[in-house]
């Protein structure tokens, strides 16, 4: 019979650690992911002999990068491998880690992102399939038509869906962690340059470099090693899904995010009114929007109201993208998926500092890569 | 005589200037329609190719959204250009570049049509034509 991760033994996130997200350097990404694992390894109090099998979330940095960069940690022959899901690769390699604990495959697993930023090659463009618009189509533009048609047919401005980006700044200029540690007004995120649409420089993410580590154990590893339990925090649903047909111009993106967080919602027994805080993939700022509306948080058309009331401030009912969000704390890609279930750890155990949403006991982690992949993941405070 | 060539002879014929149609595909298998055409496959019903046929397009629909780009790094247009995603009258929706430099005039809902408008001309007076879509005129 079919399991969901719930059914299987339990999982906790025992160990976080972050290098922080930056503009491209001379920092091998060895430095990079060594510097989160490591800090991962201390946040848990582990050796790096405990960890039994390891999925490296990376999109940019070529092929067999694990190895060479966890090597330094000593060779234990243990079982690695790359995962590449677009921009939810972190969060993919984080599921695969779970997935190995749940099954009892292993009592300690490792998941880490890292990339730089560097030539790319797209397999979709190998397809070998042209459409009209081509390379004129890039993701900005994608979501400056979501953008226009929302705007339309809600009544909302161009200044609404800026908000967002006030918002996310605010959040990551108390970030160290993050890429964009600088509080924006409204002015500043709307005063450009234009992008496309009405999207500005400041309402589209960085990309750049980092690194994000998280380490699962099952019940026993905890006993057994001596992790805190007071400081686990548990898996409760780890759901992933792809694009369907939507016909006409049915807004894909949503319909997917909907699917996948409606299913995490079922298998971990919750609803949106749980939630106390989400980290979710707010590339550009109207996908803020868009998602908290397919994941119930609020009534289609309602966001930017939600937003201006300051429901999902810090503080606020849900908060959303207290790290900052792809778009201040940004998006090296490959750690991207890592990294929000690290913000979320530390804001459940109740170590968020400045960022913390005060009372928080559920999170959920939300990521949407080309293809269309949809991830999502709720964690629960508590062993 | 000069020749007229299309960027993309795959997806529309460059004969017609005037309301091109568009090279789509339809399943036997579900009745899908889409664009642009493919051997590979039904993305709806997972029918073979055989299932796969070739039909024609009308190159009229609806404008669901437009952005203006003003970021490009590209070769083949000069910023600010204007896209539109339309949901053909057949069904598929596209994206496609518009005629309107800009999005002044435009407003979702408009009644849309596919022209073939000159991209480049060579010494010889050959045209490089590409299908982009303009608002139809009214009553159209
Ligand atoms: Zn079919």
């Amino acid at each position: 019979m079919k399991k969901n991760l719930r059914d299987m033994r339990p999982v906790y996130v025992v160990g976080i650690g972050l290098h922080r997200y930056q503009r491209l350097s001379e920092t091998p990404y060895v430095t990079l992911g060594l510097t989160a694992v490591r800090q991962a390894l201390a946040d848990a109090a582990l050796e790096w002999r405990s960890v039994e099998s390891a999925y490296t979330g990376t999109v940019l940095i070529g092929m067999a990068a694990s190895r060479p960069m966890l090597r330094y940690l000593g060779a234990t022959g243990i079982p690695m491998a790359q995962v590449e899901n677009a921009s939810a690769s972190g969060s993919t390699a984080f599921r695969q880690a779970c997935i190995d604990v749940a099954s009892g495959l292993t009592d300690v697993s490792l998941a880490v992102g890292v990339d730089k930023p560097g030539p790319f090659a797209m397999a979709p463009g190998k397809a070998r399939m042209r459409d009209l618009a081509g390379s004129r189509l890039v993701p900005f533009t994608h979501f400056a038509l979501l953008a226009q048609e929302y705007m339309t047919r809600y009544g909302v401005s161009a200044q609404q869906i800026g908000m967002v980006a006030v918002k996310n700044n605010r959040n990551g200029a108390n970030n160290p962690y993050a890429q964009r540690q600088k509080a924006r007004t409204l002015e500043e995120v709307m005063a450009g340059p234009a992008i496309s649409g009405s999207l500005t420089r400041l309402q589209c993410c960085p990309i750049g470099e980092g690194a994000a580590a998280v380490i699962v154990a099952s019940d026993d590893a905890i006993a057994q090693l001596g992790i805190d339990r007071n400081r686990a925090v548990r898996v409760i649903a780890s759901v992933t899904k792809t694009e369907q047909i939507y016909r006409g111009a049915k807004n894909f993106d949503a319909e997917l995010t909907r699917e996948t967080v409606e299913q995490a919602y079922r298998e971990a027994g919750i609803g949106p009114g749980d939630l106390d805080l989400m980290e979710l993939h707010d590339a550009f700022t109207i996908e803020e929007l868009l998602y908290v509306e397919a994941m119930g948080l609020c009534a289609p058309g309602k966001a930017a109201g939600a937003i201006a009331a300051g429901e999902f401030d810090i503080g606020g009912r849900c908060a959303v993208s207290a790290s900052g969000g792809l778009l201040a704390m940004g998006h090296p890609i490959g750690p991207t998926g890592a990294g929000q279930i690290a913000e979320i750890t530390r804001q459940l155990r109740g170590e968020a500092g400045v960022r913390q949403q005060p009372n928080a006991k559920t999170g959920l982690a939300h990521m949407v890569g080309v293809g269309a992949v949809c991830v999502a993941h709720i964690l629960r405070k508590g062993a | 005589m000069p020749n007229r060539t299309a960027v993309h002879p795959e997806l529309y014929s460059p004969d017609l200037a005037d309301n091109p149609s568009l090279n789509g595909g339809k399943c036997r298998a579900c009745g899908y329609v889409f664009f642009p055409p493919q051997r590979y496959g039904c993305e709806s019903c997972g029918a073979p190719p055989e299932k796969l046929e070739a039909v024609q397009l009308a190159g009229r629909g609806t404008l669901h959204s437009y952005a203006t780009v003003h970021l490009y790094m590209g070769k083949d247009i000069e910023a600010p250009f204007t896209i539109g995603l339309i949901v053909l009258d057949d069904g598929p929706a596209i994206s496609s570049t518009l005629t309107n430099r800009t999005d002044e005039g435009l407003a979702i809902g408009d009644r849309m049509k596919s022209v073939l408008v000159a991209a480049s001309t060579d010494q010889e007076g050959n045209e490089t034509v590409e299908l982009r879509f303009a608002k139809a005129g009214a009553g159209k």
